[in-house]
């Protein structure tokens, strides 16, 4: 067994147990969820990020490609209380540090308590507290990622299903989840992914029935092309998002967005519709939140804390929203906003006919 | 009803009655959190419960109390007299279940008015009805067995087909599910009585025709068997406005084709993916919202991996209520169900109830956790040597333990180390072969110690797998156990204690000594004692100077975690904690939130509920903590029961789930700064950790007290040698007896008594082993067979006090004066555990002298103990004088029964007490009751196939109940009522007189019992019929009056009310004789009591 070290932004460095080895760095969160690792390891969302679960036991059912979200484990290292040798073999393969057999409730709080924090890793042989320590010095802000988007998108357009007799989707890949994708070719919908920075003119050449800004990682703010999409398209062509697609949405039309302290990052994150009363549970994973809807109406809200859920608008044909429908990890409990997002789309091509 | 504000609404609240197997703590548990909830939105509650040693029926914990049988007549008058509004029934089990079931169908609810409230009728039959069930998950969609039904129309009876017509209806269900195996199973019973898995045809004709007599609708259902699947639970919410969440799932460790109740289950799922489970709850939501549930409830799933990325599954079950799952899953996931589902019974939705534990969220959320809970039942195994304890779809069980800890392997021992169980067998006198077949194959409760020394032997986790059929991945986590073990035997003791080990397991694992009560596992090859010999000093001795400080100084330590519903993510405010081994840095902060300075005492709780220990010293536990509490000083509470209040988060000032050891009670201790511990509640479990405790305090320089009747005093009092001396002096009279510890002095001692004599190992408490022997041939037996006598297990041999009046005394002392809480008198005579006897308050056949002598032995007893708190005082009177046949100075289990009776509430003066005060100072009285109130005992035989019916020596019920009355027949009958075994007023009896004297010496004069019987049956004996069993499977006899075990173990599968003893013969015939006479339904608090002192 080898040594690892976990250097922390409040100054601790915590020793721990290489599982897979190398050196990162990362702003340390958690996720509460106890299943769906693998869909959470190849989450995009999670670039750039040094991923905590809070349930001890990770690995537990092995790894198999079919659970994926994208082509790669995302999160730059993994902390578990134990990871099983299966896990640790496929994070080995993909070169992503692990560690384990450290207090992570002690982290998980201390996030809690002061935030999000820094980190940096140092894993095996090799291993020194310093190493750990001069990664986390090297350690940049997530907002700081400016161009995160190119990391996590597609290069070129790609087009899934398309055959499909629903509504044309058209997909800003801001580093999305396949569920997505997954869930409107289910509906039959057409669905062309564009790259994060795909131009006005790449979109008009599709001509969809629907802008969708998927999800991703960090400071919505700096997906400033995708911005520039929602503020040409809105009250034009129905618009859709998801987490940070509801942030780049709300951002774009003249609301505001927040980091939070510590975000929502789990599969059971309540969220109550106004206008029903009726409460779902949700998979959340973002640490930035809309602060201002700007000319949107909030219908949705978070339960623990009254931040917005979902946003629309009747007018513009606006519907976003903050936590993941898609699931995978996660309850299937929203997985109607696909056909809801649809039927907006639909509207449109009435309109068009 | 919605639409009317609590405040208007009276609602009645119906509780589970006695302890049984498949009915055990929970309901007291669920239904005091309820009783709690609704008086919070200011209803007004009226509690019915037939079991008086419960919290829930304490006269503060609603607006009215009955302790009254659980049947429709006695309810029917409660509703006529309270008039509610509306009726829970899904907190009280089955049983609360059925007889609201029955209320309805009668017209009685519908008469007054009364509202089901929650779950809907409907809903009720719909989950018990397997065909209707199974047609509402095909309309949805929802795969299920396949399965079919046996039933018989309303005119139609068992024994109305003959054999060839009846084999043709079972061979045609088997094919319809596709052929054996099979599961056959009784619909509307508790715990799967008479369920199982069947691959031998001639076996499922016999179990379809006893299902079919035990149904209440008269129904067996027959399914396809998938045995082998995971079998998973969910715990549903739903509230008016359809919000539906997922409290946890759980999973069994035992594949299906094991009762859930019977299994080791771990919650959260460990082997599903996020696929299958998120589609098991979908269908959890589903399942919920067809079938129209509001409050709590719990679906079963099976799952299979197919080869897809989720796997496949099957619906099996859903419970409509609240249920031994869900007191589970509230103390798994600190998720209150009982209280939040009479909440929204009551109307109110989910996310306008808080999240008591943070104090921030609300219910509308599902827990999120961050550690892993194991549950193991705890059967009766060394109190029935005839039962096969082979698991099955059918529960018997008595109770369980549950612990929490960072692993799966930390949390495994914990929970082995709660339960108290010891093997049944020592696996260094199994061979390979054996051990395979019998121990791994077979599923015992012996199998989690078989694989961990199949591991030990060598065996490979493929290996483990294919004789279990468990899981690779919780097998292979046995195997780290092993091998840890191994590592400590070999001089590493670090992978032990990581694991989970405690610091004087590991230094038994090393070759030292072993000072503590209970261990989790330890291999076979060790021979190091440990369990119920407390007495005996401990084996193994200090092999390479391994002391506990050393492993101590080279080994991770503990620290409490918060249970928080959320797994860190908010803060939170209870103080409801579990202890975890440190990964290698030490950076962990301190959890615990308890006030170091002031004043507080911890209560040791008392583990798993078991036959000799049950609900009655949770009762006695939770009263110390009020008691304290009400006295202004913090109380703290360890135990690991997951059904009980003493394991409520709002109980204590700090509730710690733990093991009941000295080490993890000295842990507490110390994190928590007590001044004091109270052993003395939680029965022979806290008892027995008493001795260790105070040398492990000491160890590590606590300034901690055991508080009350100090641990020699105890030990005085279980020394029979110092015991006897001490009466001596006092001039009290005990039996003649003595030890032997061989043979020839046990029969030497026989002579000198002369029979029939008592005998019993030295060493254990509760009547275990115990029996009356007649003749030196039967002592013989006894010795060789039963209990292996030897020098350092010496017996017991004591004359028998034959036909002479029991009684159970119970009081307080304060050092200086004694407080009698109430005098019992036994209906059974001596030769019946004094467990298993009815007994009644006050005594009716004892002189004003004698029991002016019972005060005073009782008075001499208590100061020469130095008692202060409790002290049961067992005693028996034959010719007017008085013998002392046990004195125990702690809590018993007759206290909570006392304290309905008498209205004193013995357990909190008493703490109160251990706690400092006098008697005087807080003005404590006794109080003589003027109704009669008799308790009376369940017994598990129904559960137990092949278990001796009589009543003997050793003590054998689950559990009780209270029935009270003007007179002493009405009250017994009532007892009866409220057991479940109603006295038939009329019909046919069968009287067997000669096999009725069995326990009896003298001969003495029986002919009032036959002509009672004849005033009131048709009077048989055996000799009147051709077939005796054909008769009795036929319904043709009422009553049996017998004590031949053959006999009574027919009229136990066949539901036949039996008497096996001449003083409950006469007792039963007495009742009936009242059966005309008002039902006499009263609350706890309006039966009157004199204010005055017993025997002055």
């Amino acid at each position: 067994m080898t040594t690892a070290y976990v250097a922390l932004e409040d100054g601790r460095v915590v020793e721990a147990r290489a599982r897979a080895p190398g050196r990162s760095r990362g702003e340390l969160v958690f996720t509460t969820a106890y299943t769906g690792y693998e869909e959470s390891l190849t989450d995009p969302s999670y670039e750039e990020q040094i991923l905590t679960f809070s349930y001890p036991l990770i690995g537990n059912y092995g790894v198999r490609s079919e659970r994926f979200e994208s082509d790669r484990v995302h999160p730059r290292a993994v902390v578990a209380r134990e990871l099983t040798d299966d896990v640790t073999e496929w994070l080995t393969d993909e070169g992503v540090p692990a560690v384990d057999h450290l207090d992570t409730r002690d982290l998980v709080t201390g996030i809690r308590d002061n935030g999000a924090m820094k980190c940096g890793i140092a894993a095996g042989p090799e291993a020194t507290p310093e190493a750990a320590r001069e990664e986390l010095a090297d350690c940049k802000g997530m907002s700081e990622h400016t161009d995160i988007g190119a990391q996590v998108s597609v290069a070129e357009p790609e087009t899934f299903n398309s055959d499909g007799d629903a509504a044309d989707v058209c997909l800003i890949d801001c580093g999305a989840k396949g569920s997505i994708i997954e869930s409107l070719v289910e509906r039959n919908a057409t669905v062309d992914v564009l790259p994060y920075d795909a131009t006005v003119a790449d979109v008009r050449h599709l001509d969809p029935d629907v802008l969708f800004i998927s999800n991703g990682p960090g400071d919505p703010e700096n997906f400033t092309e995708a911005q520039a999409l929602v503020e040409e398209f809105a009250g034009e062509t129905p618009l859709a998002g998801i987490c940070l697609g509801q942030q780049v949405v709300a951002g774009a039309l003249g609301g505001e967005t927040e980091k939070m302290a510590f975000g929502h990052r789990g599969v059971n994150q309540p969220v109550r519709d106004l206008r029903s009363g009726r409460v779902v549970m949700t998979t959340q994973n973002h640490g930035y939140t809309v602060s201002e809807p700007g000319p949107l109406d909030v219908t949705q809200v978070n339960v623990n804390d009254d931040t917005p859920e979902g946003l629309e608008s009747d007018e513009m044909d606006i519907l976003t929203r903050q936590y993941h429908p898609e699931a995978n990890p996660g309850p299937n409990d929203s997985l109607d906003f696909f056909d809801d997002v649809l039927a907006l789309a639909e509207g449109k091509q009435v309109l068009a006919d | 009803m919605s639409d009317q504000t609590a405040e208007d609404r009276t609602i009645l609240l119906i509780g589970s009655g006695p302890i049984q197997i498949g009915q055990a703590a929970e309901f007291d548990y669920s239904g005091a959190q309820a009783c709690r909830a609704l008086q919070e939105e200011g209803a007004r509650v009226v509690l019915v419960n037939s079991n008086p040693a419960t919290i829930m029926t304490d006269s503060e914990m609603a607006d009215k109390v009955y302790v009254e049988p659980i049947t429709v007549e006695a309810i029917s008058e409660i509703i006529a007299e309270e008039n509610p509004d509306g009726v829970i029934a899904g907190l009280g089990g089955q049983t609360g279940l059925n007889v609201t079931a029955e209320l309805a169908e009668e017209g009685v609810l519908d008469e007054y008015d009364v509202d089901i409230m929650g779950t809907p009728l409907d809903t009720i039959y719909a989950t018990e009805d397997r065909d209707l069930f199974r047609q509402r998950m095909e309309n949805i969609g929802e795969p299920v067995a396949a399965s079919t039904t046996i039933s018989l129309d309303e005119d139609e009876s068992v024994t109305d087909f003959d054999e060839e017509n009846f084999r043709d209806r079972v061979e045609a269900a088997v094919e319809e599910v596709g052929g054996l195996p099979v599961i056959a199973r009784t619909t509307y019973t508790l715990g799967g009585s008479g369920s199982g898995v069947v691959d031998d045809f001639e076996e499922l004709v016999e179990r379809v025709r006893r299902g079919l007599r035990l149904s209440r609708n008269s129904e067996v259902l027959v399914t396809e068997s998938i045995e082998g699947w995971v079998e998973l639970e969910y715990e549903v919410m739903r509230d008016a406005d359809d919000s539906c969440i997922i409290i946890c799932n759980m999973e069994n460790i035992d594949p299906m084709g094991i009762h859930t109740g019977e299994s080791t289950v771990v919650t959260p799922s460990q082997v599903i993916p996020d696929e299958g489970h998120q589609a098991m709850r979908d269908s959890a939501l589903k399942v919920i919202r067809e079938l129209g549930i509001q409050g709590g409830c719990n679906i079963q799933h099976a799952w299979r991996d197919d080869g897809t990325p989720g796997g496949e599954y099957r619906v099996v079950e859903v419970n409509p209520r609240v249920s031994r799952s869900s007191a589970l899953a509230s103390k798994a996931t600190g998720y209150p169900i009982a209280r939040v589902t009479a909440k929204v019974a009551l109307g109110k939705r989910l996310h306008e109830i808080d999240n008591e534990i943070t104090g921030e969220t609300t219910a509308a959320f599902e827990p999120a956790i961050d550690y892993v809970v194991t549950k193991v039942p705890r059967w009766p195994k060394d109190k029935f040597g005839d039962v096969d304890f082979e698991l099955s779809t059918a529960m018997k069980s008595t109770g369980e333990a549950m612990a929490i800890g960072r692993t799966f392997e930390e949390s495994l021992l914990k929970a082995l180390r709660s339960s108290e169980y010891d093997p049944a067998v020592d696996f260094s006198a199994v061979d390979d072969g054996t051990l395979e077949s019998e121990y791994l194959v077979r599923a015992t409760p012996d199998r989690p110690y078989a694989i961990f020394e199949a591991f030990a032997r060598g065996y490979t986790t493929e290996e483990v797998v294919a004789l279990t059929d468990i899981h690779e991945w919780y097998v292979e986590r046995f195997g780290n156990v092993s091998s840890a073990a191994e590592a400590a035997m070999a001089g590493d003791p670090g992978p032990a204690t990581e694991l989970g080990f405690t610091n004087q397991e590991v230094t038994a694992l090393a070759g030292g000594e072993f000072n503590d009560t209970h261990a989790s596992w330890l291999p076979a090859t060790l021979h190091v004692e440990t369990g119920d010999e407390p007495d005996e000093e401990v084996a193994t001795d200090g092999g390479d100077g391994v002391s506990v400080e050393t492993v101590e100084e080279s080994s991770v330590g503990r620290r409490f975690k918060q249970v928080d519903t959320c797994a860190g993510e908010f803060e939170a405010s209870t103080p409801y904690y579990y202890s975890a081994r440190e990964p290698l840095s030490d950076i962990a902060r301190d959890e615990v939130q308890v006030d170091r300075d002031v004043e507080s005492v911890v209560v040791v709780g008392g583990g798993p509920i078991r036959i000799g220990q049950g609900v009655e010293f949770d009762y006695c536990a939770v009263h110390a903590v009020r008691a304290l509490r009400e006295a202004g000083i913090d109380a703290h509470v360890v135990n690991n029961n997951p059904e009980t209040v003493s394991t409520d988060y709002d109980t204590s000032d700090g509730l710690f789930f733990e093991p009941v050891t000295a080490e993890e009670v000295a842990d507490v201790v110390e994190k928590t700064n007590a001044d004091g511990v109270m052993v003395q509640f939680g029965g022979q479990t806290s008892v027995n950790v008493g001795e260790p405790l105070e040398a492990e305090l000491e160890r590590r320089g606590l300034d901690c007290a055991i508080m009350g009747t100090g641990v020699e005093a105890m030990d005085l009092a279980e020394d029979r040698d110092r015991f006897n001396a001490l009466m001596d002096e006092m001039d009290i009279s005990q039996p003649e007896g003595g030890t032997a510890t061989s043979e020839a002095e046990a029969l030497d001692l026989a002579s000198d008594l002369g029979y029939p004599v008592l005998v019993r190992p030295s060493y254990v408490l509760g009547g275990r082993a115990m029996d009356v022997v007649y003749s030196d041939e039967e002592l013989k037996w006894y010795i060789e067979e039963a209990v292996r006598v030897s020098p350092d297990k010496p017996i017991l041999v004591d004359e028998f006090l034959a036909d002479a009046v029991e009684l159970d005394v119970d009081a307080v002392a304060d050092g200086e004066s004694v407080l009698i809480g109430g005098v019992m008198e036994h209906v059974e005579s001596a030769g019946v555990h004094s467990g298993d006897s009815a007994c009644m308050i006050p005594p009716r056949s004892l002189s004003e002298d004698t029991l002016a002598r019972v005060r005073e032995v009782t008075e001499d007893i208590a100061r020469a103990l130095d008692t202060v708190g409790l002290l049961n005082v067992q005693l028996a009177v034959r010719d007017g004088e008085v013998y002392v046949l046990e004195a125990n100075p702690r809590s018993s289990r007759t206290v909570p029964f006392v304290s309905k009776a008498t209205g004193v509430p013995i357990a909190k003066l008493a703490a109160k007490v251990m706690a400092g005060a006098t008697l005087e100072a807080l003005s404590a009285h006794e109080q003589v009751p003027e109704h009669v109130s008799v308790k009376e005992v369940v017994l598990p035989f129904d559960r137990l196939p092949g278990a001796d019916p009589r009543l003997g020596p050793e003590m054998k019920s689950t559990g009780e109940v209270m029935g009270t009355a003007r007179s002493f027949g009405k009250a017994y009958l009532k007892a009866q009522d409220a057991v479940g075994k109603p006295i038939p007023r009329d019909g046919t009896a069968l009287v067997d007189v000669e096999t009725l004297r069995g326990l009896s010496q003298k001969r003495e004069d029986l002919s009032d019992i036959e002509e009672s019987v004849e005033r009131n049956f048709e009077f048989t004996t055996p000799d009147d019929y051709e077939d005796l069993e054909g008769a009795l499977q036929d319904g043709e006899i009422d009553l049996i009056l017998s004590r031949d075990r053959d006999l009574l173990e027919v009229a136990v599968d066949e539901e036949i009310t039996y008497f096996s003893t001449v003083p409950s013969a006469r007792a039963s015939l007495e009742a009936i004789e009242t059966a005309d006479e008002p039902l006499d339904v009263l609350a706890l608090s309006e039966r009157p009591t004199e204010r005055r002192d017993w025997g002055a």
